[in-house]
């Protein structure tokens, strides 16, 4: 079942709004399509090439979208052809039809245009997801990206040009709220609700999405060329990308397709591992660290977020181990990428309180204290329990705004972060254990008036 | 009778002679029914639309009555208003009364003579009015966009209009026809060629000072700035408040979708933000150095009663893009304060906002070090 928008062309004998609908004089097929799917927002440009058959003089050219989710205010028509002559004078939606509108165009000459018509459509997505596979000593990772494009816009498109953009777009309106207005506009002095989200027609698109799932993805709905020889293509434009996938697709209501994006053999990467009390509690996260850049084999392209899983092969074999998933943010080109794989028990970061005194006490004229000083000592024991070297980071916040810090024993460095943050950094080796100690003295009423 | 009339216009103008009959009596005697000639719908007020229907009224020497009334619309009666067009001197209105319990008035006009006489009623009709949208489409290297603008008319009054002018403030009228329920979309403004500058904004009280913090990215605001003036082939008038829906071409004969906005109005000469979207490529790090009180002055009970606050604060700005960007830094430094140091040059927005413009190189990075102290803090 197809739900097509309509366009229908005729002309009219004379020129009236209410002798619009007769005469018919051509039914035009869409000659070629192109989608443009955001992810950010539920939001799809279409561009279809039409053929029409126009007449010298005025024109009325109906188009309907009866069943699609397409935004009626984004509709427009522009000539590809003798634009000069050609004068789209306006576009009218006609008094109690629904999903309707009717262009008055001025021709100056007769015969085939073609034309464009553009307009925004809701029901399409796109997502990015990942699959890694470390190698057995996790220095490098295979990884592989996907996109996976989902139509539920209500309308089958067929060898469409099919585009993608990655980047955060501003729209102040849902396309798919626009789409179920009863007026384009709305009324005036109405101001636009929110509009229920459920009609009939949807819930049986929903069975359907179901039902591809459970189908599986990866098979080809018919298309045109096999899914292996496809390229993405990207480029930037503004402050998004722009990824085309070479060819055309045909992705039917209901259906999705996964489409390859990219397949890089060995990203380098480092484990890294990190403990904060005040953000991930007493425990320590498991990080996968690396750089989209050219040293680490990508840096071509931002890398659109999405969620990664990440295996390991762990013997000649190929015989993987699951180590854990990671929904990641976009990472611009350049840019350190740190996954949360989640927390781990075999790595072991243990602060302990060795030694806890109080000191400097002042005192007011009625014999009150009102200054001291607190001196804290913390030894650190970080462990590597694996059989590969890691990096840890410790971070350390104080509550008190007037501190100082000394370090004993270790080689270990700090790094301040901001004006009650510190990190350590430690390198350790395969089933390594460290040891630092640090000194805090934090300075408490009148002992701070001079710090 | 007049229920039928009622059926076929909403809007009615009836006319009788005046005999012996009282008001009740004679509006039961339809004598004719002027014809409305040209109308004009003026829409140069947001909020009121405002009708202008000129008839040809056939008068009798004397006095005359004139029957306006309106079924299934909404007219403000205070509004309705009637001006002699032909023979001001001969013809004057002598009263107006509206009967009870209708949407009507009646027009007591005595005439020098039987004649046909012009008159042009206006009034203000609800539920009629325009809207302004925009579509700019910019050139691959966002220097400059197509811009246009449309006037969306919309008709919900109650009443068919034939064929009407439809007026703005300004531009050129449109002659058009529009029904009850009907929505029009008419270019009105077709500017061609405007310049434009990409202007990327961060403000510490809007945006996550520390993008590591959270899960999703930070985007920094990306506005395009157009002038309203005559050197961007505008500045003829102010542009009404609108949505605005931004294109790019993509350079391979397509565009894509860049963003939409709500915009202001836009006097002649000032500037038009348009927020498209937001950059993932250009990333902004807050954070506070220093943070301590200095100064502190105590009452003879040892509380602190006084006390300046010494900050540092740096911002790492990082852009991975492959071409330059100004990013617009707006801080934020509450009550009284002195600057003791900054690396940048800062203009005063007001008291407690201070604006940067920072020129980040492609691919490179700028770090703003403000050191400031916050005066006289009372506990």
């Amino acid at each position: 079942m197809k739900w097509i928008p309509l366009v229908m062309c005729f002309v009219l004998v004379s020129g009236g709004i209410c002798e619009a609908k007769v005469d018919l004089v051509s039914l035009p097929s869409r000659d070629s399509v192109q989608l443009t799917i955001y992810n950010s927002a539920d939001l799809t440009l279409a561009k279809e090439s039409r053929s029409l058959t126009l007449k010298e003089g005025f024109n009325d050219l109906q188009f309907s979208w009866a069943n699609t989710l397409i935004d009626p205010t984004s509709l427009e028509l522009v000539p590809l052809t003798n634009a000069d002559r050609i004068d789209v004078q306006a576009l009218t939606y006609p008094p109690r039809v629904k999903n309707l509108g009717l262009w008055n165009i001025d021709s100056g000459l007769s015969g085939q245009i073609p034309v464009e018509i553009s307009y925004l459509t809701s029901g399409l997505s796109w997502r990015a997801f990942y699959l890694g596979t470390l190698t057995p000593d996790e220095k490098e990772m295979r990884l592989k990206g996907y996109v996976r494009v989902l139509n539920n816009s209500g309308e089958d498109y067929e060898n469409a040009q099919v585009r993608l953009i990655v980047g955060k777009v501003h729209i102040i309106d849902q396309i798919a709220q626009l789409a179920q207005r009863q007026y384009p506009y709305e009324r005036p002095g109405i101001y636009p609700a929110a509009q229920p989200e459920v009609h009939s027609k949807r819930s049986r698109q929903d069975v359907r999405v179901m039902k591809s799932v459970m189908m599986g993805e990866g098979i080809a709905f018919g298309s045109v060329a096999p899914m292996e020889t496809k390229e993405i293509i990207k480029e930037g434009l503004s402050e998004y990308f722009l990824y085309t996938i070479e060819g055309r697709e045909t992705i039917l209501n209901g259906w999705s397709k996964r489409l390859p994006s990219f397949d890089v053999a060995s990203v380098p990467v480092v484990n890294l591992y990190k403990y904060e009390e005040e953000r991930y509690g007493y425990q320590v996260i498991r990080f996968l660290s690396f750089k989209n850049d050219e040293d680490h084999l990508l840096g071509e392209t931002p890398i659109p977020g999405g969620l990664l899983k990440v295996f390991r092969n762990v013997d000649a074999e190929n015989h993987l181990s699951y180590e854990g998933q990671s929904e990641f943010k976009y990472i611009p080109i350049d840019e350190d990428v740190e996954l949360n794989l989640g927390a781990v028990q075999n790595i072991v970061v243990e602060p302990k309180l060795m030694n806890l005194k109080t000191e400097n006490f002042m005192f007011d004229r009625h014999g009150n204290i009102n200054g001291w000083d607190e001196v804290r000592t913390y030894k650190m024991e970080v462990k590597n329990t694996r059989q590969v070297p890691v990096e840890v980071e410790i971070k350390r916040n104080f509550n008190a705004l007037k501190w100082d810090i000394h370090n004993e024993g270790a080689e270990v460095k700090y790094e301040k972060i901001d004006a009650n943050t510190v990190k350590y950094k430690l390198a350790l080796q395969s089933k390594e254990n460290k040891t630092f100690q640090y000194t805090l003295r934090t300075f408490h009423g009148r002992r701070g008036d001079h710090k | 009778m007049k229920k039928n009339m009622y059926l076929k216009s909403v809007i009615m103008l009836s006319m009788f002679c005046f005999l012996s009959l009282s008001v009740a009596e004679a509006r039961i005697k339809l004598v004719a029914l002027p014809k409305r000639a040209d109308t004009i719908i003026r829409l140069d007020n947001p909020q009121f639309t405002l009708i202008e229907e000129e008839r040809v009224l056939t008068l009798q020497q004397g006095l005359n009555k004139v029957d306006f009334s309106w079924n299934g619309v909404s007219i403000d009666p205070d509004s309705i208003r009637i001006d002699i067009l032909s023979h001001s001197d001969q013809v004057t209105l002598l009263n107006v009364s509206y009967p009870p319990n209708e949407n009507a008035l009646v027009w007591e006009i005595s005439s020098a003579g039987a004649r046909e006489e012009k008159i042009r009623v206006s009034y203000l009709l609800s539920n009629i009015d325009r809207l302004i949208t925009y579509k700019s489409v910019a050139d691959k290297a966002e220097t400059q966009v197509n811009f246009k603008s449309h006037l969306i008319l919309r008709n919900f009054s109650g009443e068919d209009f034939a064929n009407a002018k439809v007026l703005l403030d300004y531009g050129e009228s449109f002659e058009e026809g529009i029904r009850h329920e009907e929505t029009k979309q008419l270019l009105f403004l077709k500017a061609g060629t405007v310049p434009i500058e990409k202007v990327w904004q961060w403000d510490s009280k809007k945006q996550i000072w520390d993008p590591e913090e959270v899960d999703q990215n930070v985007g920094i605001p990306v506005h395009y700035r157009i002038t309203n003036t005559t050197d961007s082939n505008l500045g003829q008038n102010a542009l009404w408040n609108g949505k605005m829906r931004v294109f790019q071409l993509d350079g391979h004969g397509s565009t894509i979708l860049l963003g939409e906005d709500a915009v202001d109005l836009t006097p002649v000469g000032e500037d038009m933000e348009v927020y498209i979207g937001d950059s993932r490529d250009l990333v902004v790090t807050q954070r506070k150095m220093v943070d301590k009180q200095t100064n502190i002055r105590r009452n003879t009970s040892g509380r602190v009663v006084l006390y300046d606050n010494e900050e540092q604060v740096t911002a790492k700005i990082e852009n991975f893009k492959d071409t330059n960007a100004k990013l617009k830094m707006v801080q934020h430094i509450p009550g009284e304060w002195d600057m003791h140091s900054c690396n940048f040059e800062y203009k005063k927005e007001n008291a407690n906002t201070i604006e940067f413009e920072i020129d980040v190189p492609a691919q490179g990075k700028a770090e703003l070090v403000m050191h400031y102290f916050r005066r006289n803090i009372r506990n």
